[in-house]
């Protein structure tokens, strides 16, 4: 049996025996505590140095590019482009026009509208401070950072009517925060248009690399978005000047064949295009456009524009649908959109702008200004459009009736461009035209609900009426 | 007495010899241990029996100990020759019982602990272990996620303590904390694949659950949902080579098959659905006598009866100094639906061996390969069994010449009808897993009763997908955007961990009675993950199956990662004279996980116990062999989140063809971890020489600082922050019962184990519910997290039933504005059992054996969310029907449960009550049968023993659930949303007969 004084020495080894354990595991804790991560960058090194500021850049571009899919699903679903065919309630709701505020696509937009926002603060927080930036670039991305911020709350304050005004990237701030009247939002917006409009680079006739011109901001792509803006605002002298500005600029031209519109990417055409690659293309993602439309069909074109696509009045832009046979059965009328291919066709990119729409916001402004006839009239951009579509040309001269031709024009040229909500709201014309759609259409529809999830989160937020 | 030097008894020892016999047959046992009390000083018996030991004197005392028999103290006396005679337990008290970093007997334990003898599970087929503790221990609930074999299992121990960090046990194979859960980097529709199905469970010899506090602490950051330590089979000493053969074959069949409607009564609801909806069914190509000319039951068309097959030799055996265990097992399991398959292969080998009296090293080896066929299911739109149930019958899986119909064919239905048929024999899913679990130890005597052991392991575990979708099926052909041409995805995954324990054991006694033992350590581990991946598309022709064929390879990835673990670990135990009994536990644990400032935490528990049967008070109770109270309180942790989540990052982001870098998370440098205070407290008894035993635990445990991918405003630019927020509490009561009812020619026992918990989310950031599982029609989601609710709480519209003159659901408005909205979105129901448990009966005379396992779950409700598709009232005319839709209201008065039909229409289909029922049920989960051959019989053929068997599982059921099996969960896994069946391929039965030979 061990005696006392030996328990008490083992006991002592048995402590030191500890302690030499212990300080050979505090040696080999680094090592094995902070593994660095492969494919990630911790924020604080995120925009430090000069190098760093393409790769925020194209961030920035990224976040813009997330917003295409779900601003055309609410441009052209909420309307009467569509009829559900699939599964998805989203989508069914879209089709009934039942649409909820716990629609996944009403959460999609706002995300992707905020994240922008977030990216654009930290760029006009951060670039300002990091030192050797050259002067240009430094304008540059920031003017490109206003825009997107600008573009994000344009598109806000027109689906979701007031809007918070982000302005921070701090967290707090941004976590419990109201919302700010539309008209309050469109003023930055158009502030944040303005100063991008100084300071993006310029372009001229001479720059034929299609591509670059509609993938990256420059004074011309910003001034159509400026057209955009002033339409939206009823600002018909600035919209129409604005418009001729692009138009007239000789950096984009319209394309011989309608049908190249509807299967190409980064045509001469293309105003602002966000791209994508093989293989970062949203395949089968939850708004994946190819796959809603042409993969699931989840949607598919609505009988009335369908007609509407395929007489002669429209002309080539019937190219807009395709019909198999094999697929009419039940309520399926067979129609598929064919604007949105897959990866690896040469038609995977989303247009926000093209220099059609150009001549239409012209035509509108002309119109609404009393510009009808003649040389700089409405209807002379109107069979801009009508020629090049191989469709017989207008030849009204009734202010309402060539604002009315207007409205058809957006549709034979621009269907699922995603504009045709946004129109309708603008001018008036929704309730008149929704009512005789769908059964269920009702006028709180003229704005999307905020997200289910961001009324529950944050109580500053009131949900719009009818929701 | 005191004062004497050891070295002085030890030249004074006596030397001991004898025999060790068994009192039931007198036969020697070999492999007893023989050890004088309160020393480390130890021997085994050998092949006859026999042993030699040197004592220090006459007041020394012998133990004799041997997992399955009574333990004994001998005093030694005068005697130098002392024959043992030991008897087979028949009670757990003296039952070894592994505590994480040693062993000790069961009625020495302070804390909870539940143990299963593979015994328990021989007869039952089970994939893997995890499965073996299904309705076995109490306080331990596992379910079976689907009926794919080698699929994944829900374990949960004591509830569920954590929101978003997993709520898995920690499985310790051999001292290893081995990879579970999913290792395939691919879900097949919410099921994933279980890594703990490579290892073969008859190479198991114990299975320990630790359950409370003062058990887990040595595990300390990771124990908060239990820990499960396997040990697997050793040679004993002195025994004679063994070798046992075991061969079991078998069929499979889904239980219980869906009841859904035939073409012509599918055509009659569609029709009657559009005309309510005022259109004109003809012109939507509904037409009697022409839809309906086709009637398939793709149901039958998909599904078949498996084969199963296992085949093991194992051999065993060694000396007083050498002792191996060997095996081999061959597994192949048909799934029920076409082309799923389940082949494993593994191999087992374990080697002591003691070089001295002072060193001994020793190996443990697992490898195994498991080949698993794969078909895409649940809630895959072109899944197999998915696919079926929601086919319209109208369609035909083959042509008049038997080829498969795809989606060139006029006849292939198309978006959401693809031929499931096809779905299932024409892709290739397979994955091929290779796991490599291999420890190397070495122990020392550095002094006397002060030994070092340091033991290395490996877990190596290569995951290889290799995928294709050829043109004929939904992917490959039907989805442009997808594969167009063929669809194929080959990758490969490396997933491994490397763990160093190092301990000190000592154990001292004073005084007699007085024990001493501490236990201190270190451990580091680290854990390394290497993944590859490469799609292709647009290959030449379907003759062409692997991405080196391919036209276009436009997705790739490969990505490493990496985390680590540091720990110290110190356990002390006391005890007087075995009556009053204390452990006091702790361990300090850094991660990778988290940030600086709070990597580190330290998890302390206390446990004490009154063996009150040892006291002289109670020694006129001649019946009560044992009484022990235990009580314990400690904290445990859990730090199971993705890496890097405390960092703020950013990840590459693409534009154009140029790649930047966008927002990927927000920083939380406080994120710490998450810890569960436990409290415990336990009563073991045993009455009438252990034929009644009752183990009864109570618990209290609050986890809190919750890991919590706590959802913010999106106008901050994200939606989530991973955050400490908010308490879980989980609070129940076990009770196990063992007992021998007949113990003569016929001997009869009986276990029965029933547990109840209840969980609670106590706070949470704030009072908003947060939303998980599916999105819901017309409300959020299925399930909802909130203050005051336990996890896996539906959420959903109340359905107060069809309004006998409309035919319309009618739902609570809950706010009352007169309209039905997501804000009338309530709880509706919770997937939270209120009591679960197992009942097994075993008889057996002269060589005949039966069991009767019964397993059952009451009070949780299941979100049959199937029937938002199967009893859609009219949303699509695209799915086929549940027969319970033929109650639907048709004309005024009818009184029913299930609305009109309307085409078209979502709003009789809103997530609501209606689609929540009674999960309760009762399941006779195996019976089996066996007879051992008499020995005289086999005798002369050098056999030992030979014994036939049949089992069945799964056979009978009794629930209220109108789905096939109450016991599935699509979102394997999942915490917040358990219990939902959603297109859940249905548990399979399993008869087969088995043969098992030793020799």
């Amino acid at each position: 049996m061990p005696t006392g004084k030996d328990n008490k020495d083992n006991m002592i080894r048995f402590f030191r025996y500890s302690i030499v354990l212990t300080l050979a595991v505090l040696a080999s804790c680094q090592q094995i505590l902070e593994p660095k991560p492969v494919d990630l960058l911790v924020d604080d090194l995120v925009l430090n140095e000069p190098n760093d500021v393409q790769p925020v850049r194209i961030g920035l571009y990224n976040a813009f590019r997330s917003m295409g899919a779900s601003n055309m699903i609410a441009g052209d679903f909420t309307a009467d482009y569509i009829q559900a065919n699939g599964t998805f309630n989203d989508y069914i709701q879209f089709g009934t026009k039942r649409i909820t505020a716990t629609n996944d696509v009403v959460d999609v937009l706002w995300n992707n509208l905020f994240s922008t926002i977030y990216v654009a603060n930290f760029i006009l927080e951060r670039l300002p401070n990091v030192s050797g930036v050259k002067d240009d670039t430094r304008k540059q991305v920031l003017a490109e950072a206003r825009f997107m911020r600008g573009w994000a709350n344009f598109i806000g304050a027109y689906t979701y009517g007031d809007l918070p005004k982000v302005t921070t990237t701090d967290n707090q701030t941004n976590t419990q925060i109201a919302r700010t009247a539309k008209a309050d939002i469109l003023a930055s917006v158009l502030a944040d248009y303005q100063a991008a409009l100084t300071d993006l680079p310029a372009v001229d006739a001479t720059s034929t690399n299609a591509t670059t011109n509609a993938t990256y901001l420059n004074k011309t792509n910003c001034r159509a978005a400026m057209a955009r803006f002033y339409l939206y605002q009823k600002n018909w002298a600035q919209a129409e000047a604005l418009a001729t500005q692009v138009i007239t600029s000789g950096v984009y031209t319209l394309l011989t064949n309608y049908s190249d519109v509807v299967t190409k990417d980064f045509t001469t055409e293309s105003v602002l295009e966000v791209g994508y690659a093989l293989s970062d293309d949203p395949g089968t993602s939850a708004t994946g456009l190819n796959n809603l439309l042409v993969g699931r069909r989840e949607v598919i074109p609505s009988n009335q524009l369908v007609a509407a696509l395929i007489s002669t009045e429209a002309g080539t832009r019937s190219q807009t649908i395709t019909f198999n046979a094999q697929q009419q059965r039940a309520s399926d009328n067979g129609w598929t959109v064919r604007k949105y291919g897959t990866a690896s066709e040469d038609n995977n990119n989303i247009v926000y702008i093209r220099l059609a729409e150009l001549y239409l916001i012209r035509a509108e402004a002309r119109a609404q200004q009393g510009k009808l006839t003649g040389a700089t009239g409405a209807v002379a951009d109107l069979n801009v459009l009508r020629t090049r579509a191989k469709a017989p040309a207008i030849t009204l001269t009734a202010q309402a009736d060539v604002l009315l031709a207007v409205e058809r024009e957006r549709v034979y040229e621009l269907a699922f461009e995603g504009q045709r909500w946004y129109d309708l709201v603008r001018t008036g014309r929704v309730q008149a035209v929704m009512s005789a759609f769908s059964p269920n259409w009702d006028s709180h529809y003229e704005l999307w609900p905020i997200p289910q999830r961001e009324i529950q989160l944050n109580t500053a937020l009131v949900q719009n009426p009818g929701y | 007495m005191l004062a004497i030097l050891p070295g002085c008894l030890l030249a004074q020892g006596v030397r001991i010899t004898g025999r060790v016999i068994s009192v039931q047959d007198g036969q020697p046992l070999p492999g007893v241990n023989i050890q004088v009390k309160g020393t480390t000083n130890g021997v085994s018996s050998d092949a006859n029996g026999n042993y030699s030991i040197n004592v220090p004197g006459s007041a020394a005392t012998l133990l004799a100990t041997s997992i399955g028999l009574i333990s004994q103290e001998i005093a030694v006396g005068n005697r130098t020759t002392i024959n043992i005679q030991m008897q087979e337990s028949i009670n757990e008290l003296t039952q070894v019982v592994v505590t994480g970093y040693n062993t000790t007997q069961r009625k020495d334990i302070s804390s909870s602990i539940a143990s299963v003898s593979p015994d328990k599970f021989k007869d039952i087929p089970v994939a893997s272990f995890d499965q073996a503790l299904q309705g076995q221990a109490a306080g331990v609930q596992v379910s079976q996620s689907s009926g794919t074999p080698g699929g994944g299992l829900m374990v949960r121990i004591r509830g569920n303590t954590s929101i978003s960090a997993s709520n898995r046990p920690l499985f310790i194979v051999d001292g290893v904390p081995v990879e579970n859960g999913a290792l395939g980097g691919r879900e097949f529709g919410g099921q994933t694949d279980n890594a703990l199905a490579l290892f073969n469970p008859n190479d198991i010899e114990s299975i320990d659950v630790l359950k409370d506090a003062s058990a887990k602490a040595i595990y300390g950051s990771r124990a908060a949902n239990g820990v499960v330590l396997i040990t697997t089979k050793r040679g004993k000493a002195n025994q004679k080579t063994k070798f046992t053969a075991d061969v079991q074959q078998g069929m499979i069949d889904i239980i219980r098959r869906p009841d859904l409607l035939n073409a012509t009564e599918l055509l009659d609801l569609q029709r009657e659905a559009v005309i309510n909806a005022g259109q004109d069914p003809d012109k939507l190509g509904l037409i009697r006598g022409v839809t309906d000319g086709q009637n398939t039951d793709w149901i039958n068309s998909v599904l078949r009866k498996g084969v199963y097959q296992q085949y093991q030799l194992s051999t065993q055996g060694g000396n007083d100094k050498t002792q191996f265990y060997l095996s081999g097992s061959y597994r192949n399991e048909q799934g029920i639906q076409l082309n799923s398959q389940f082949t494993r292969y593994t191999g087992q080998f374990k080697f002591d061996h003691k070089a001295t009296d002072k060193l001994s090293f020793g190996m443990n080896l697992t490898l195994s390969q498991v080949k698993n066929k794969r078909v895409k299911s649940d809630n895959f739109l072109d899944g197999v069994y998915s696919g079926a149930l929601k086919s319209l019958p109208y369609y035909s899986p083959y042509n008049e010449q038997g080829r498969l119909y795809g989606p060139n064919d006029p006849e292939y239905g198309g978006f959401p009808n693809f031929n499931p048929v096809g779905q299932a024999v024409l892709p290739r899913f397979e994955t091929y897993t290779i796991k490599m679990l291999v420890g190397l130890y070495g122990e020392y005597e550095i002094l006397q009763n002060l030994r070092f052991r340091s033991k290395i392991s490996a877990d190596y575990n290569n995951i290889t997908e290799d995928q294709f979708e050829p043109s004929t099926t939904a992917i490959g052909g039907f989805l442009p955007s997808v594969g167009g041409q063929g669809y194929g995805v080959f990758s490969s995954a490396n997933v491994s961990k490397i763990v160093n324990t190092n301990t000190l054991n000592y154990s001292y006694q004073l005084a007699e009675k007085h024990h001493f033992s501490g236990t201190a350590g270190f451990e580091l581990q680290q854990q390394f993950e290497r993944r590859g991946s490469l799609q292709g598309r647009l290959f030449p022709s379907d003759d062409f199956t692997y991405i080196r064929s391919a036209g276009i390879v436009d997705q790739g990835d490969s990505y490493k990662n990496r985390n680590g673990l540091v720990s110290l670990i110190g356990e002390v135990r006391y005890d007087y004279d075995e009556k009053y009994l204390a452990t006091i536990t702790s361990r300090y644990d850094g991660s990778s996980r988290f940030g600086q400032n709070r990597r580190f935490g330290l998890f302390p528990s206390a446990s004490v116990a009154w063996r009150i049967s040892s006291e002289p008070f109670m020694q006129q109770f001649r019946f009560l062999n044992d009484l022990k109270l235990r009580t314990s309180f400690g904290f445990t942790g859990n730090e199971q989140i993705g890496d890097y989540q405390f960092l703020g990052t950013w990840a590459s982001a693409t534009y154009s063809g140029a790649t930047g870098v966008g927002p990927a998370a927000l920083a939380n440098p406080n994120l710490q971890w998450e810890r569960t205070r436990e409290a415990n407290i336990g009563l073991d008894a045993s009455f009438f020489s252990g034929r009644l035993t009752f183990t009864v635990d109570a618990y209290d445990n609050l986890t809190n600082k919750l890991l919590f991918a706590q959802p913010i405003p999106q106008t901050t630019g994200f939606s989530t922050v991973q955050g400490n927020i908010g308490e879980v509490s989980n609070r129940g009561v076990e009770l196990t019962i063992s007992s021998v009812n007949i113990n003569k020619a016929v001997r009869w026992s009986t276990d029965f184990n029933i547990s109840h918990n209840q969980n609670k989310v106590i706070s949470l950031a704030t009072d908003q519910p947060v939303f998980r599982g599916y999105s819901g029609n017309g409300v959020s989601n299925t399930n909802v997290i909130l203050p005051g609710q336990p996890l896996g709480t539906f959420w959903g519209l109340k359905f107060l039933g069809v309004d006998p003159a409309t035919g319309d659901a009618i739902y609570d408005d809950k706010n009352g504005d007169g309209r039905i909205t997501p804000d009338d979105g309530q709880v509706i129901g919770n997937a939270q059992a209120k009591l679960y448990g197992g009942l097994t009966n075993r008889v057996s005379w002269k060589g005949f054996d039966v069991s009767v396992f019964l397993q059952f779950s009451y009070g949780n409700s299941i979100l049959n969310f199937t029937n938002t598709t199967l009893v859609n009232t009219g949303a699509d005319i695209q799915s086929n029907q549940s027969r319970q839709a033929l109650k639907r209201w048709q004309k005024e008065g009818d009184i029913t449960s299930v609305p009109r039909y309307v085409f078209q229409d979502t709003y009789n289909n809103y997530l609501s009550s209606r689609f929540l029922e009674d999960g309760s049920f009762l399941r006779l989960k195996n019976v089996s049968v066996g007879y051992n051959l008499p020995k005289k019989w086999i005798e002369r053929f050098k056999i030992t023993n030979t014994r036939i068997y049949a089992s069945a599982t799964n056979l009978w059921t009794l629930t209220n659930y109108s789905g096939p099996d109450p016991e599935v969960s699509t979102l394997d896994g999942s915490t917040a949303a358990q219990g939902i069946d959603f297109f859940t391929l249905p548990q399979v039965k399993t008869v087969f007969v088995g043969l098992t030979i030793g020799f």
